[in-house]
């Protein structure tokens, strides 16, 4: 069943030199439960579009469906967003940290700290509770960025490249602890990554956009079941193929920044 | 322990090299503690200025007003210029201006808009207590990480929540200081512009026993403002190392 249907968008920035074609006649859609990755090279509008299915951006053309309904605007109970960057308020406990979008919503105080406390496990930062961002590692704080948007139990959950600032072992490690959160909850997800690794083996589909202005290329499935032998003969046909495809978009996109 | 005898060892022997060289030169002119403790005891006593306590609860209650005013325009115009982009950059350079002028200049015609009484004091703290606290506000809320803002919008957080949850807690030590500093200059403006002219407050009586040559009262005064000063200050940074604590 369709959840989200991407209807030829497009999206225009006026910069100092000139208007810049972000986006163009992008079209997609995702099924409820799917985990969808968008791959593409740097400043191909990946975050862009990301930005649209979660409201913050609006489209110059075309429209998004979520459940037959287009989007006017950030809907917390529909579609909860993990930025690469965590954006963790520093004043605030990590428990505080995972309640904030419960306390938008106006959830009463105790219940909104159960609700928090309860993910501290599945998020691996058990003992963690009242400390603050600073005295956590990497990982761990974008664990609680996504913990955060898990908190409002919305059935979209929407990834910026979520692991882009961290080490390759640590991304690993969180990969494979966010496919079992993903398992476990059956949200769908869209992932936005310029990871061939994180794509391959998270993903049931992938969408490799095109360099500016950024359209879907092509949409690869990946039929496998979890947790993948990254070695396995298909994922390295896949993986060729993947890399065929982005290849050319990327040398494009480095010879025109 | 050791720093507070070597501070205590360092006060002595100032107080000590005081007393010498003003006997040494003019006992009158340069005030040694010995003529100046009794002085400041004569004070408190109210043996000296009897009315003392109406004029420092004149100063006290000027500079409340003046920094309450000071508070409340700073902190109005810092958020209008910081929150609306046409009214910043419209407004913002004039404020620059302004700020860059020696505001002593403007306290003569404030004293002839306002008068000799109260008014023109509060006026004159108010000036200085006012550009601090606005240009805090401006810098804080360059410094909220835009990020934050992004977060909360995607939260579904309206404009009036991400002010009270991303933006306040975010600029508050920045928003501390200069409402310290706010405090700071009010003080001075209102004790300055009692010294430049007036006939009543703790600035009025510096001046009355300075005209006097009563140069023992004199200092004596000066020390007792100091101390209602320092005070303010001492609650104001404790305050600041509370809203630093909160923000990091």
């Amino acid at each position: 069943m369709t959840l989200i249907a991407i209807e030829g968008v497009a999206r225009r920035y006026q910069t100092a030199s000139g208007a810049v074609d972000a986006l163009r006649d992008v079209s997609l859609s995702v099924d409820a439960g799917e985990f969808c990755t968008i791959i593409g090279p740097s400043g191909c509008g990946k975050s862009t579009l990301l930005g649209m299915l979660g409201g913050l951006v609006v489209p110059d053309a075309g429209r998004i469906l979520i459940a037959g309904r287009p989007v006017a605007g950030p809907d917390p109970r529909t579609v909860a967003t993990v930025f690469q960057d965590p954006g963790l308020f520093p004043w605030r406990t990590v428990v505080e940290n995972l309640e904030f979008g419960l306390e938008l919503q106006g959830v009463a105080r105790a219940e909104r700290r159960r609700a928090a406390t309860e993910l501290l496990g599945p998020l691996g930062l058990r003992g963690f509770a009242p400390k603050y961002p600073r005295e956590l590692s990497g990982g761990m704080r974008q664990r609680v960025a996504i913990g955060r948007a898990l908190a409002i139990d919305t059935p979209i959950v929407l990834m910026d490249e979520p692991f882009g600032a961290l080490d390759e072992q640590t991304r690993m490690l969180m990969g494979e602890w966010l496919l079992e959160i993903w398992r476990r909850t059956r949200k769908t997800v869209i992932f936005v990554t310029h990871s061939l690794h994180e794509a391959l083996a998270l993903s049931g589909r992938v969408a490799v956009m095109t360099a500016r202005p950024g359209r879907i290329k092509s949409v690869l499935e990946l039929p496998m079941p979890y947790p993948r032998a990254m070695e396995s003969p298909e994922i390295v046909a896949l993986r060729a193929k993947l890399w065929h495809e982005i290849r050319e978009e990327s040398a494009r996109a480095m010879a025109g920044s | 322990m050791k720093t507070a005898l070597a501070r205590l060892g360092l006060l002595a022997a100032l107080v000590l090299a005081w007393e010498g060289a003003a006997r040494a030169g003019s006992p009158l002119l340069y005030v040694p503690p010995s003529s100046a403790l009794p002085a400041l005891r004569d004070l408190l006593l109210l043996r000296s200025y009897p009315d003392l306590p109406s004029h420092l609860l004149l100063t006290v209650r000027e500079i409340a007003i003046a920094y309450a005013l000071s508070v409340g325009a700073g902190l109005a115009v810092g958020f209008a210029l910081g929150l609306y982009r046409t009214v910043g950059r419209a407004y913002g350079p004039i404020l620059a201006a302004l700020y860059a002028v020696p505001s002593v200049v403007w306290y003569p015609s404030l004293m002839l808009f306002f008068g000799l009484d109260a008014a023109s004091k509060i006026a004159f703290g108010f000036l200085l207590g006012f550009f601090p606290i606005t240009l805090a506000v401006l810098a804080g809320i360059r410094q909220v990480n835009p990020q934050l803002v992004t977060v909360a919008r995607a939260f579904g957080a309206r404009p009036l929540t991400i002010f009270l949850k991303v933006l306040v807690p975010g600029m508050l030590f920045t928003l501390v200081g200069g409402l310290r500093t706010g405090l700071a200059l009010s003080v001075i403006g209102v004790i300055v512009g009692e010294v430049l002219g007036s006939k009543a407050g703790m600035g009025a009586l510096i001046n009355h026993a300075y005209g006097l040559l009563r140069t023992a009262d004199y200092v004596a005064l000066v020390v007792l403002t100091l101390a209602v000063i320092a005070a303010s200050d001492v609650a104001a940074s404790l305050l600041e190392r509370r809203a630093q604590r909160w923000t990091e």
